[in-house]
């Protein structure tokens, strides 16, 4: 596995050990990439700063809390409808953003008694909403603001409210990573252990590293309340912060992104106990094993089968379908963290893409091992890229679609080579069966746009084909493929609707009660206590 | 068995975890250690139909049902194993172990694994 | 019956309007050729800066980052702004012009980038880069002073500054500064010129961030502003700074610094300021202007004669964004006989008080309005929520699509960003075409509105 040369970066050795070629026979103790060190300063890094690792990916989720950042606009403004991280109350965190709004006068003369006020403002502002967070930046770190000192004064007069204090500055870190690992310690040593939560079934977990993006967690809650499971929080994606101050009443912590969460779950288990369960919610079979894995914990494998049967007979006929026609494709996997290799394997095994590159911007080493363990051989494997070795390659590899972010997606696309969105995704949710379904019909339309085709095409060179009025995307696929697997009645495309969340929140589910055992339904209202918050 | 071939059905079962797992890649080197121990100690004592439960702790409960997920994959995967011998089984998952713990923790080159703290 | 300016009571901000000031800043460097910022500061004060660029455009720009790390907070950075320099250079030969742009972190720790940028032109750029013309210009964007606003015209000044010389005669042209605006924007103001067959160096010329997806796989957009039309500003007969918080210094610069007279304002929007506009441009260059837009101006006036007196007369809208923009769109709303109420500026600026458009609307306006600066999207949403301001038509950008989305009123999308809708940036707001633009989306707006609440949708069968 040598390490991959880009040739934009010859004049910068250090970055040599930042990216590998995954090579035939090779093993992670042969070569493996560099990761989270310092940002080499001019290389046009796709890296964020630490707040917006504590503040924006894992603090602002939380769906019934005012979240104020103590600095100067931008850092609020900056971050604020960047993401998809939805909620069943409303989507209150998505709307609402708050900054104390720091002028010159407040660094010179310090800040803490404005924020006093804003946090006063605040719950004014919002009077059914008694919970906050506090986020540093760069400006209130540096001055020196005692954040913890001011919202304890504020709690000492105002009793029905409580406020987290996260300290983690954009500095704070080669990263965002830096700022997952903030909150998250900051969070257990502060918040875990102050409620004492409602517990009304047998079986209660913590989902832990989900986000609800476009309503991930929703359709995984579907699965695991199926089961019978108490979700008594998830960290972060749609959780009340009482939820989530109860955490230490769980009995298995069930961890989908490790790589912004597993410091807690790490902590929960040296101090309380709870196991951690690392799981996939990406990929039928991953998925399948993952519920069946939870459910051995519990001793309710039989509830987790019937489910894997059930949601495997409804989707996977439409799996399939793109399954056929996505053979072959090749696909760049450049996320931020952890879908790289949450995506890595699943996407070969179970809709024939051929993975040519994984990278992570904020990733540490273990992601690596994780992503190159899964993927195939020859795949290029890069830590923090930069925009030119993007470039590189993807003149190089010539993918047909890659997984990036927003702004990355759009170099790709001025290359043509098509993108998905990779954090906000483009129409998800792609957890769950349904969810890996929309994924495959996403990257479907993406591969096989007849506008993408145009693209190619230089009218001033090439023969322009005038006989053609219009192409479908079957037109492209279908070439491929055999008349069998045309006609085959069984497989059939993505039947998901538009938006599959809004009919998962009207279900209702049975648990066991923790004393007798007896099955009873638990109303929606205990899963989101506080609708309409605002 | 001879070695060539306990080797050979090593690598199967070790392609396996590398392809599919998660559970080996805690952050610490300590944690890993732990992880193999107990996750493919009781994966070996179910294929060799052993008891593979200790306590009802949470912990026990745990590298249980990672042990029961890995073995019903494994015997999904692999065929062989429902015909091969109980001492010849343990001698692949004693391979399996070694190797695990060799390319986890004491060959890794992450460097993560050696810090203290979470 | 009374305008009143007034500023926002409260001490913090229940979502922003205005983010800080690197974010201007950034937008001017990319306004340039062969120029890549570099920001001095943690990741995500590019980050986000090039992400919420790359929302509004659908493209990708390039800027750098010296990424401030903990030690680097502590200890002082200058040297990983010595370390970006180079790597930005050995990495991207054709770059001339890199801007060190500072952030809130950077001022506060005092790293001295004045100093810095004098020891690399010493230093690296004589020793390793001396074939090479290259320029550091340092500006000096605190995010805790002014906002993206005053961000933005300081980094004009700033580029202008840096470059401006008084070389002989007279270049015979104008300096059109447009201030932070679309490509769409510039297209009209270009056009206005050649129309007038006035040359003008226009800053900035970024009709090319509206880049095509070319055959041969052109990957980056950028501006196209070069250092000889920035040098040449030194050289011109006049300056028109179209708005007057963007773009307003470099103008006043140019007139003290090389005596070029300098017409600030007013920003263009409407059919009267357009009028202004080409008087300016008349009385600046002595040409004469011409019949061509007479009728161009025309059709303006034909189109938007058929919408004010029937639908928009009457209607209350609330406008908020960059001042500029925001005073423009007020000022051709009551041209089109609507009401505006409530306008909202972003920031803390004091000399809003002594802008000549806001006197003439407090000595004019006959009814309602209140402008609040230093303001936030609470402002406009506790008025609708708990003090029953009734609205009609909100005009603004994306940032604050919930209101009318939670609140059911109907909102045109206008200024920056503007991500929840569709190729705005391709459109002007500025100019005789920017008038049809924005009367025709208002009045589509009202007419959707009209039909999706089923509110008099009979009333457009016979229009």
């Amino acid at each position: 596995m040598p390490y991959h040369q880009f040739k934009c970066s010859e004049c910068i050795p250090e970055r040599l050990e930042h990216a590998v070629d995954k090579g035939a026979g090779e093993e992670l103790t042969d070569a493996l990439p560099l990761g989270y060190l310092n940002t080499i300063p001019g290389t046009i890094s796709e890296r964020g700063c630490a707040y917006c690792g504590a503040k924006h990916v894992i603090g602002t989720p939380m769906k019934d809390v005012i979240h104020i950042s103590h600095g100067p606009v931008g850092c609020t403004y900056d971050t604020w409808q960047t993401k998809r991280y939805i909620s069943d109350n409303g989507c209150f965190q998505l709307k609402y953003t708050f900054a104390s709004d720091m002028k010159e006068a407040n660094i010179v003369f310090g800040a803490e008694k404005m924020l006093k006020k804003n946090i006063v403002e605040a719950f004014k502002a919002f009077p059914n909403i008694k919970r906050m967070t506090v986020y540093q930046t760069c400006a209130s770190a540096l001055i020196g603001d005692d954040i913890n000192a001011i919202a304890e004064e504020v709690m000492e007069e105002m009793p029905d409210v409580k406020i987290f204090v996260c300290n983690s500055p954009g500095f704070a870190g080669p990263s965002q990573s830096g700022g997952h690992h903030k909150i998250n310690l900051a969070w257990l040593s502060q918040m875990v252990g102050t409620v004492e939560p409602e517990i009304y079934s047998k079986y209660v977990i913590n989902y832990v590293g989900e986000y609800n993006i476009q309503g991930d967690q929703e359709i995984m809650k579907d699965y695991i309340q199926r089961m019978g499971i108490q979700i008594l929080s998830t960290f972060t994606g749609n959780s009340r912060f009482d939820d989530l101050c109860g955490m230490h009443r769980a009995q298995l912590n069930v961890l989908e992104c490790a790589r912004s969460a597993e410091y807690i779950c790490d902590e929960l288990r040296v101090r309380y106990g709870i196991p951690r369960m690392d799981i996939d919610g990406f990929g039928f079979e991953a998925l399948s094993d993952s519920l069946l894995k939870i459910a051995y914990f519990f001793g309710i494998e039989e509830r987790a089968r019937a489910i894997i049967d059930e949601e495997t007979a409804r989707w996977k006929p439409e799996l399939d379908w793109y399954a056929a026609r996505l053979q072959g494709i090749k696909v760049c996997i450049w996320p931020g963290g952890s879908k790289l290799w949450h995506w890595a394997h699943s996407i070969h095994k179970e809709m024939g893409l051929e993975v040519v590159s994984v990278y992570t911007k904020f990733g540490h080493q273990g992601d690596m091992e994780k992503g190159i363990s899964r993927c195939e051989e020859g795949a290029l494997a890069i830590d923090d890229p930069n925009e030119l070795e993007t470039l590189e390659a993807m003149y190089t590899l010539k993918p047909d679609i890659i997984f990036t972010g927003k702004r990355p997606g759009e170099v790709a696309k001025k290359i043509r080579v098509p993108y998905l969105n990779a954090h906000a995704y483009h129409n998800g949710p792609y957890k769950g069966y349904e969810g890996w379904v929309r994924f495959a019909r996403d990257i479907y339309n993406a591969v096989y746009s007849p506008m993408h085709k145009l693209a190619f095409i230089d009218i001033s060179k090439d023969e322009i084909p005038t006989g053609k009025g219009f192409e479908t995307q079957r037109m492209y696929s279908d070439v491929k493929i055999s008349d069998e697997v045309k006609n085959d009645t069984a497989l059939r495309q993505c039947t998901s609707k538009y938006d599959p969340i809004p009919a998962l929140r009207e279900k209702t589910y049975t648990f066991p009660d923790p004393k007798t055992g007896e099955w009873k339904v638990v109303s929606n209202e205990k899963f989101r206590k506080n609708s309409g918050v605002a | 068995m001879d070695e060539t071939t306990a080797q050979e059905k090593m690598k199967q079962l070790e392609w396996y975890i590398t392809k599919h797992c998660l559970w080996q890649y805690n952050s610490r080197g300590w944690d890993r250690e732990i992880q193999n121990e107990r996750i493919l100690g009781k994966s070996k004592q179910l294929l060799c139909g052993e008891n593979a439960r200790e306590d009802d702790s949470n912990a026990d409960r745990y590298y249980w049902s990672e042990a029961m997920t890995l073995v019903e994959a494994f015997k999904r995967y692999f065929p062989w194993l429902k015909t091969m011998k109980k001492e010849d089984i343990a001698t692949v998952m004693q391979l399996l172990k070694e190797k695990m713990d060799y390319t986890m923790i004491k060959g890794s080159l992450n460097q993560e694994l050696i810090k203290e703290k979470y | 019956m009374s305008c009143e300016l007034k500023s926002k009571d409260r001490a913090g901000v229940i979502n922003p309007i205005f983010t800080c000031q690197p974010a201007g800043a950034q937008f001017v460097s990319i306004g340039v050729k062969d120029c890549i910022g570099i920001v001095h500061g943690g990741q995500g004060c590019v980050m986000f800066v090039r992400l919420i660029f790359s929302q509004h455009f659908k493209e990708s720009f390039e800027l750098a980052s010296s990424s401030l790390h903990e030690d680097a907070a502590v200890f002082g950075a200058l040297h990983r702004v010595e370390q970006g320099v180079d790597v930005l250079l050995m990495r991207y030969p054709h770059v001339k012009v890199v801007p060190i742009i500072t952030t809130c972190s950077t001022e506060i720790i005092g790293d001295d980038i004045d100093g810095v940028i004098l020891k690399l032109n010493n230093g690296l750029l004589k020793e390793k880069y001396a074939d090479r013309e290259v320029h550091l210009i340092s500006i000096h964007t605190p995010s805790f002073v002014g906002s993206m606003i005053s961000g933005y015209d300081i980094a004009v000044k700033d580029f202008v500054s840096h470059f401006a010389q008084k070389e002989g005669m007279v270049n015979g042209k104008i300096n059109v500064i447009t201030g932070w605006v679309n490509p769409g924007d510039v297209t009209e103001v270009k056009s206005l010129l050649k129309e007038m067959q006035v040359e003008a160096t226009v800053l900035f010329e970024i009709e090319t961030f509206d880049s095509p997806m070319m055959p041969d796989g052109n990957h980056i957009s950028h501006g196209e502003t070069t250092i000889d039309d920035l040098r040449s500003t030194g050289n011109a007969i006049g300056t028109i700074a179209l708005n007057r918080y963007e773009g307003g210094k470099a103008a006043l610069y140019l007139e003290k610094e090389f005596d070029i007279p300098a017409i600030i304002g007013p920003t263009p929007i409407g059919i009267r300021n357009t009028d202004t506009f080409l008087q300016n441009i008349k009385k600046m260059t002595g040409k004469p202007i011409p019949e061509s837009l007479v009728r161009k101006r025309g059709i303006a006036v034909d189109a938007i004669t058929d919408l004010t007196h029937m639908f928009l007369a009457g209607k209350k809208v609330a406008i908020y964004g960059s001042p500029d923009l925001v005073i423009g769109l007020a000022q051709f709303c009551l041209d089109m006989e609507m009401l505006p109420v409530l306008l909202l500026l972003g920031d803390d600026n004091t000399s809003y008080a002594s802008d000549p458009r806001i006197r003439e609307l407090k000595e004019n306006v006959e009814f309602n309005m209140e402008i609040i600066t230093n303001a936030d999207f609470w402002e406009l949403e506790t008025r609708i929520k708990n003090d029953g301001l009734e609205l009609d038509l909100i005009l603004g950008h994306s940032k604050g699509r919930f209101i009318p989305i939670d609140y059911n009123i109907p909102m045109v999308r206008v200024g920056f960003p503007v991500y929840d809708r569709a190729g705005h940036y391709r459109y002007p707001v500025v100019g005789y075409a920017g008038a049809t633009w924005l009367a025709e989306q208002m009045a589509n707006t009202l007419f959707t509105d009209m039909e999706y609440k089923h509110n008099k949708e009979w009333v457009l069968g016979v229009w």
